[in-house]
């Protein structure tokens, strides 16, 4: 393994090194640095040895591999191997960088043109052109079954200009578009198979990744082979990747050290420290994400109507103490969606809460609580989500706040507690997203599906959040985004807790793997040393 | 007597029908107290109201709930098990796939059950209040008690990880690759066999006592028959009807305990398929397995019932 600053941190420490780095990558990285970084990427390709099929152990039973009707966050890791993305970004910092398309730019605020791969083949046969890329997103944009039109909010409609020019007219500036391009919306299918197949797609993908689909048995596997016509003529190494669904970390990570797997992924800091006692038998990777866990408030209704309730529990909230007991200490504090060292969060946030029951008791008593109030708090059902709910809910009555908890299953409790606006406080692992300004729309944005007051936001943050939406460079998108961050502080419009740390344990064959920061390891450059 | 076993069988045929209607029709109301929406688990994470509406209305969820059990149930008895809410698949081609591996290891634990717990069973009872019973009798107790995922784990641990002899995941197809097949369940239906084991070995135990200290035992001793002979021609003969009646419920129970067993070793069978469509309130699924489980049970209980009838004459009489 010769990618360098990519290796291994074991420990806190190196985490602690790695974000440093992280840091002055982002400082120092424009759009201009990006083509420098894809080189870096290519030349420890080089070497890579060819054949062999990756056994992974996937802890989800995928919900569609069609990205238009794929309903989880989890599928992704599965659907990155299928299709190729128009925008791809760079794992370690989100960059976007090249992927189906070779360039865009904003031709106006409202009108993105991008020019695309000449080539490029599905994996049946069908060319990619601007036609294609064309029938995509307008069938995200219409199927009654897609779950992309959310993300793809500000698009009005799409213009093929030339075979490999496309133009998509927006109703609104929207400079997160290119990143959104690098998610499930951006994911190209082949016109030809989903228009045969229509709903059936779901079990048949058909994409330009460097993988074509083989079988879905569910619960079991699905299984993926080399596609011998991919357009990057060094992808893909391995001849196919089997994803077996393992639904149970314990037995994923088992079947690693046992070597009937080669890698798997989000396991928890507990599995970590069992990983840790194999020795040579595997690699473990730690590595931090964007993804953390927070608690989301429904502010439409009292208590959580009162900015001060909200603070109260912001200071009651020991967030060290959270990270040392559920995540092992191998998370990192949080105070907003954005981690410390991302491109868009500002360093002068940092501790802006800090743990103060005094504080927090004082705040209640001026909202004229200083008796104590009730909270009706939801968590999912799964023992590791009781846990955290079981810390969060202690550290809480320390200060006065009691809690009452209803738990269910994941799907329930979002139907529940964010569409039906049922209860108070709900402790969510927020998986991140490709752009910041899809953060703060989905959690903050009045019609965001994470807001289930849907109250508005405060003006000044809706303000800051068109102006990141308009700015097209980072330098120019930065001071939005603290603005943002600071008003989702001031008024406390949720509890930032930790944020988690991606942990992967993989056999020590396996090479070319680059940790994401947005926490869904890509497989597609991976290879196996025999 | 021919036409007795035909009387008989048909009279259970009958039975049946009933059973299977009261078994899918209770997990078919208890389901419905299971809180969640299987049409917003569709929809996803970020649904709207309007999508998971649409969705409900496109999968008949709308329709009363009598209406949805009955059209179910008239489709099942003809052999129709509808398709999965969540994947659209046909529940009777999803059966057919995973019901294989874990009716292999629950047989596959049933024979050990039996091999290893008959011996000990008839050892601790000829052998009554000796070191050697009581120690029997402890471990068969522990087997009863200790959790089998529990257990999975830790002969993964040893056996699979520490001297590398048996796999740690998954089930190789019987028809393709039988001694695979059985190499890959050796340990969960080992793990599973555990409670078998010290059922089999407490049960009949104490029927065996029970038969030795009958005072025609007593009569036989008397009379000068060899304590061999006493034990093989007299008391397990009697003993036997215990035994069958054991070997049912454990084998019942097997079935049952594989959901644990099945995650611990990610077998793709039946069990994971049952706990995935309860947590998303599939119900076509989870009364289609239901459905072919009731079938399976009924089948064995039926077996077992005409063994009685080969081994007890009063059995025929009746």
């Amino acid at each position: 393994m010769s990618e360098s600053n990519i290796e291994t941190p074991r420990d806190g420490a190196a985490l602690l090194r790695r974000r440093r780095l992280l840091q002055l990558m982002a400082a120092g990285t424009t759009m201009a640095l990006v083509p420098g970084v894809s080189a870096m990427r290519a030349t420890a390709q080089t070497a890579a040895p060819k054949g062999g099929v990756l056994r992974v152990s996937a802890p989800f039973n995928p919900s569609s591999l069609d990205p238009v009707t794929s309903g989880a966050g989890s599928d992704h890791m599965i659907l990155y191997s299928l299709y190729d993305t128009l925008v791809d970004f760079e794992p370690e910092t989100l960059q976007p960088v090249p992927g189906l398309s070779t360039e865009w730019a904003f031709e106006t605020p409202t009108r993105l043109v991008m020019t695309l791969r000449e080539g490029v083949k599905f994996h049946d046969g069908t060319d990619f052109d601007a036609e294609a890329v064309k029938a995509n997103l307008d069938r995200a944009l219409t199927d009654p079954r897609s779950t992309a039109k959310g993300d793809l909010a500000s698009v009005e409609s799409v213009d093929v200009v030339e075979t490999h020019v496309v133009a998509i007219n927006l109703n609104r500036p929207d400079s997160a578009l290119p990143l959104i391009l690098a998610d499930r919306p951006g994911m190209m299918a082949s016109p030809t198979a989903f228009a045969e197949e229509g709903r059936n797609f779901d079990r048949t993908p058909v994409g330009t990744g460097p993988f074509s689909f083989v079988s879905w048995n569910d619960g079991d596997a699905v299984e993926m082979a080399r596609f011998d016509g991919y357009w990057d003529e060094e992808l893909p190494h391995l001849d196919g990747i089997v994803f077996r669904v393992i639904t149970d970390l314990n037995t994923g990570l088992r079947s690693v050290i046992a070597g009937e797997s080669d890698f798997v992924y989000r396991l928890n800091p507990q599995q970590k420290l069992v990983a840790d006692r194999m020795g040579d038998k595997v690699v473990v990777r730690t590595s931090p994400t964007v993804a953390n866990y927070h608690i989301v408030f429904n502010y439409a209704k009292p208590p959580l109507n009162d900015v001060r309730v909200r603070q109260a529990i912001n200071y009651a909230v020991d967030r060290e103490a959270f990270n040392q007991a559920a995540l092992l200490g191998l998370g990192t504090v949080a105070q907003t969606m954005l981690p410390p060292g991302y491109w868009a969060h500002d360093e002068a946030h940092d501790g802006f809460f800090t743990h103060d029951p005094d504080k927090a008791r004082a705040l209640l008593a001026e909202a004229g609580y200083a008796d104590g109030v009730q909270l009706q708090y939801y968590s999912n059902a799964d023992q590791s989500s009781q846990q955290r709910a079981e810390i969060i809910m202690e550290q809480l009555r320390q200060v006065g706040i009691n809690c009452v908890l209803t738990t269910g299953s994941n799907s329930d409790m979002f139907q529940r507690f964010m569409v039906r606006g049922e209860g108070d406080a709900i402790m969510v692992n927020w998986t991140g997203r490709p752009d910041p300004v899809q953060c703060f729309l989905f959690v903050y944005g009045e019609q965001g599906a994470n807001n289930p007051g849907k109250v508005p936001p405060p003006p000044e943050m809706a303000e800051a959040v068109a102006e990141a939406q308009a700015a097209v460079s980072q330098e120019d998108r930065k001071p939005a985004f603290s603005r943002i961050e600071q008003a989702a502080l001031e008024h406390a419009l949720s509890c930032e807790v930790a944020f988690v740390p991606a942990i992967e344990v993989h056999s020590p064959k396996v090479g070319g793997y680059q940790p994401s920061l947005l926490g869904k390891p890509k497989f597609n450059r991976l290879y196996l040393e025999s | 007597m021919n036409m007795q076993l035909v009387r008989f069988l048909g009279w259970r045929a009958v039975q049946v029908l009933p059973v299977l209607a009261m078994a899918t029709l209770a997990i078919f109301g208890l389901i419905q107290l299971v809180p969640g929406d299987p049409a917003a688990t569709i929809a996803g994470e970020y649904a709207t109201a309007e999508n998971i509406e649409a969705i409900r209305r496109d999968l008949g969820l709308d329709r009363p709930l009598w209406e949805q059990y009955g059209t179910w149930l008239w489709n099942a008895l003809q052999g129709d098990l509808s398709n999965s809410l969540l994947t659209g698949l046909p529940v009777l081609d999803e059966v057919a796939r995973r019901l294989p591996p874990t009716l292999f290891i629950a047989v596959f634990a049933l024979l050990i059950s039996i091999c290893i717990g008959v011996p000990l069973g008839i050892l601790a009872a000829t052998r009554a209040d000796s070191a050697l019973d009581r120690f029997v009798t402890s471990v068969a107790s522990l087997g009863v008690a200790v959790p089998n995922f529990w257990l999975g784990m830790i002969f993964v641990s040893i056996f699979a990880l520490g001297f590398g002899w048996f796999p740690t995941t998954g089930a190789r197809p019987i028809s393709e690759d039988f001694w695979g097949a059985v190499h890959h369940a050796a340990l969960p239906a080992a793990t599973l066999a555990t409670a078998g084991i010290a059922e089999i070995a407490r049960q009949l135990r104490s029927s065996l006592i029970e038969v030795l200290q009958s005072q025609y035992v007593r009569t036989l001793r008397a009379k000068g028959l060899s304590p061999a002979r006493i034990l093989w021609k007299h008391g397990l003969r009697n003993a036997a009807l215990t035994l069958l009646t054991v070997i049912g419920l454990v084998f019942n129970h097997t079935l049952g305990a594989t959901v644990a067993t099945e995650a611990v070793f990610a077998i793709p069978g039946a069990g994971s398929m049952i706990v995935n469509a309860a947590i998303n309130k599939d119900f076509p699924v989870l009364q289609g397995a239901v459905f072919v489980l009731v079938l399976i049970v009924i089948s064995m209980n039926l077996i077992i019932d005409l063994l009685y009838t080969v081994l007890d004459p009063r059995v025929k009489k009746d």
